[in-house]
């Protein structure tokens, strides 16, 4: 369904030549290798089909299913009404603010790694990712020592006399954005790593020579390079994030809760199968509408390149 | 050789069921029927299948319970962690692959509303009749088998020697100042009834809960109540932490800190018992050796060696006569600590529990 969305669309049919089409797609059909394409392509397709389009169709019946067996929307309403709604717009506010700050410290480390020799940013890129080999539980465990009121952070502010401190760094927003933050890091520095590398250093020097300083290379030459990968990684981790529910629930106060905890409970605490079958969808939903986005601005800027080429 | 012996109990079951399906209106007459000891019966079944939630629950029971009933039976027990759905799945298809259940008692009302489990001949239970089991774990499906609790815990060194005695003290953070932590809804039932403690409920006066009053008094400490905890670990972290200074808990789940010197200490009074038991799926294959697992299981000295290993409450008053007073002092069924706190209404929380959820929802997002 996302390959779908993502897609370029279709030639236009064209109804006075159904012959002409016909042979187009018989001569297509005949070439060696659209047949091994379509040959290899078929495993994966039954796969998703199995395993994806036909689990996500039963999901979306059983949200549509009344509890007399007639269709409803009864369970929609539902999920968009009191403590329900502020669920998701919480969701949407904490997947938010991660990407925006795994964004900037993301882009940040990014920048810094592309500067080093390869020997050292594939030091660093360890650091970075390892660990998340670390099981979710034990490094929030490791999270409670650093941020807890008696913690590594606030036992150093106290002690430097800082006003305020110790500060609540955990069981609030901040926690579970910390977290959820330290989580994604590793896809914004990834993607934004391998498009800094990718990115022409004789273009800057170039700039440099015509006598632009280094704030309006950075803003003229050096962002707008970068942007396509800024664009990816935020969204990316905007829809990992609607999704995750683990760090929240643990370094999060009761205000935090997102979708899936939520689902997580009415599937096995209540047993409600179709209530938690529409917060899955409006969270697929969601997550399409990102995509959506991804492409819509894609499109916007090759329109606006080529308007600038012609 | 183990494939080959499934493979009969399957066949034997195949053919159980056609004459289960033969003789289905005798069975319904006389409960269990006669067309299960012919399959399964007697002599020639040396393999029981037990159900159990396992981890370190599970290996308690493998050491004080099923290994010596097979050294004294002659009866192999094996054991399957399944869950309460799967059991269900099983059980309506007609053929549970385990002949003994232990689980909570709630699930087992659950059971008894889907007409899953045997209705227990309790005469075939020869200990059960002296064990003096509380008629509140005694079903007419189950038979509680052990207790487990909510209780409070707090740290000794934060209210400079003093010591909260009551809910109402957990309450009343003006005298002992600091944060708290309470269970929160992913884990299990919310703590209603701690709420109501504290707001003057008499403990025998505590169901049906008053929800309204229930939420009031909870409003009343949410502002100090630092995390509701959704895992079981969780209250130890934090006050081991000095995160908070005292919180609802498990019982059991602090025994390790203690001994290792952490200044904690668990506090009995209102505390929330819950309990599990052991009962018989409808289909089960070896119903015989199942009421034999079940009724060794109540003996006070299997209940004794059970509440040596793992820190749960035996339901046999008689197997305290056979515990050191040291370990006695910590279980929640002991003879003090069944006066200080109380049983949870299980019936009432199926019938609330998803007006209750909703409402706490609610209630933490106003």
């Amino acid at each position: 369904m996302a390959g779908s969305l993502l897609a370029p669309a279709p030639p236009a049919p064209d109804p006075a030549a159904p012959g002409g089409r016909l042979r187009r797609l018989r001569r297509a059909l005949s070439e060696r290798r659209t047949r091994f394409g379509l040959l290899n392509a078929t495993p994966v397709v039954v796969y998703l089909l199995v395993l994806f389009v036909y689990p996500i169709f039963g999901t979306l019946l059983l949200s549509l299913k009344a509890e007399d067996g007639g269709w409803t929307l009864h369970w929609y309403a539902d999920a968009l009404r009191g403590a329900n709604l502020d669920i998701l717009l919480t969701t949407l506010r904490i997947s938010a603010e991660t990407s925006l700050l795994s964004l900037v410290i993301g882009f940040l480390l990014a920048a810094a790694v592309s500067r080093l020799k390869p020997l050292w940013a594939g030091l660093v890129m360890i650091i970075v990712i390892v660990p998340h080999f670390i099981s979710a539980l034990v490094r929030t465990y490791g999270w409670i020592i650093l941020l807890g009121e008696h913690g590594v952070i606030n036992d150093a502010l106290t002690g430097l006399s800082v006003p305020g401190a110790p500060f609540q760094l955990l069981y609030n927003e901040i926690g579970v954005v910390i977290g959820t933050t330290s989580v994604m890091l590793p896809y914004t520095v990834l993607l934004l790593y391998a498009v800094m590398r990718g990115i022409d250093r004789r273009l800057p020097a170039a700039a440099a020579g015509m006598g632009a300083g280094r704030l309006t290379i950075f803003r003229r030459v050096y962002l707008p390079l970068v942007a396509p990968g800024l664009v990816n990684a935020g969204i990316l981790c905007f829809i990992l994030c609607l999704g995750y529910y683990l760090t929240p629930a643990l370094m999060g106060g009761p205000k935090q809760t997102m979708v899936a905890s939520l689902i997580t409970e009415q599937v096995m605490r209540q047993n409600q199968w179709n209530g938690a079958a529409a917060l899955g969808i409006i969270l697929l939903l969601l997550t399409f509408a990102g995509l959506l986005l991804l492409r819509l601005v894609k499109s916007a800027r090759d329109a606006a390149r080529n308007r600038g080429v012609s | 050789m183990r494939d080959a012996r499934i493979d009969r109990r399957v066949f034997l079951r195949g053919v159980g069921g056609v004459a289960a399906g033969i003789t289905a209106t005798s069975l319904t007459a006389c409960g269990t029927g006669t067309g299960r000891s012919v399959e399964g019966g007697g002599k020639n079944s040396k393999t029981l299948v037990v159900r159990d939630s396992g981890g370190t629950y599970g290996e308690a029971n493998r050491k004080a319970v099923y290994d010596p009933f097979t050294k004294e039976t002659g009866i192999e027990v094996k054991v399957v962690n399944i869950a309460y759905a799967q059991m269900l799945a099983q059980i309506q298809q007609g053929r549970p692959q385990f002949d003994v259940i232990d689980d909570s008692m709630a699930d087992f009302v659950l059971f008894k509303q889907e007409d899953a489990a045997e209705e227990l001949d309790f005469d075939r239970l020869k200990n059960f009749k002296k064990a003096g089991i509380a008629p509140s774990l005694v079903a007419s499906n189950a038979v509680g088998k052990n207790y487990w609790a909510s209780v409070m815990a707090y740290r000794t060194d934060a209210f400079g020697g003093k010591k909260p005695s009551s809910w109402a003290d957990f309450w009343d953070t003006g005298t002992y100042k600091g944060s708290r932590a309470l269970q929160a809804l992913d884990a299990d039932l919310p703590e209603l009834e701690f709420a109501l403690l504290a707001d003057g409920v008499p403990l025998d006066g505590l169901y049906p809960l008053d929800v309204d009053r229930a939420f009031k008094a909870l409003s009343e400490i949410k502002g100090s109540v630092k995390k509701f905890w959704d895992t079981g670990a969780l209250p130890g972290v934090l006050l081991g932490r000095k995160e908070v200074v005292a919180s609802s808990v498990w019982h059991g789940r602090l025994d390790d800190l203690i001994a290792g010197g952490s200044p904690l200490a668990y506090q009995w009074n209102g505390a929330r018992r819950q309990s599990n038991g052991l009962g018989i799926p409808k289909g089960a294959a070896n119903i015989d050796a199942a009421y034999q697992l079940i009724d060794f299981a109540l003996r006070p000295e299997v209940q004794a060696a059970y509440a040596e290993i793992y820190p749960m409450g035996p339901s046999v008053p008689a197997a305290y006569d056979k515990l050191p007073s040291a370990t006695a002092a910590n279980l929640v069924s002991s003879p003090e600590h069944l006066e200080s706190g109380f049983d949870l209404d299980v019936q009432w929380w199926i019938d609330n529990q998803e007006a209750v959820s909703k409402r706490w929802q609610e209630w933490t997002h106003a």
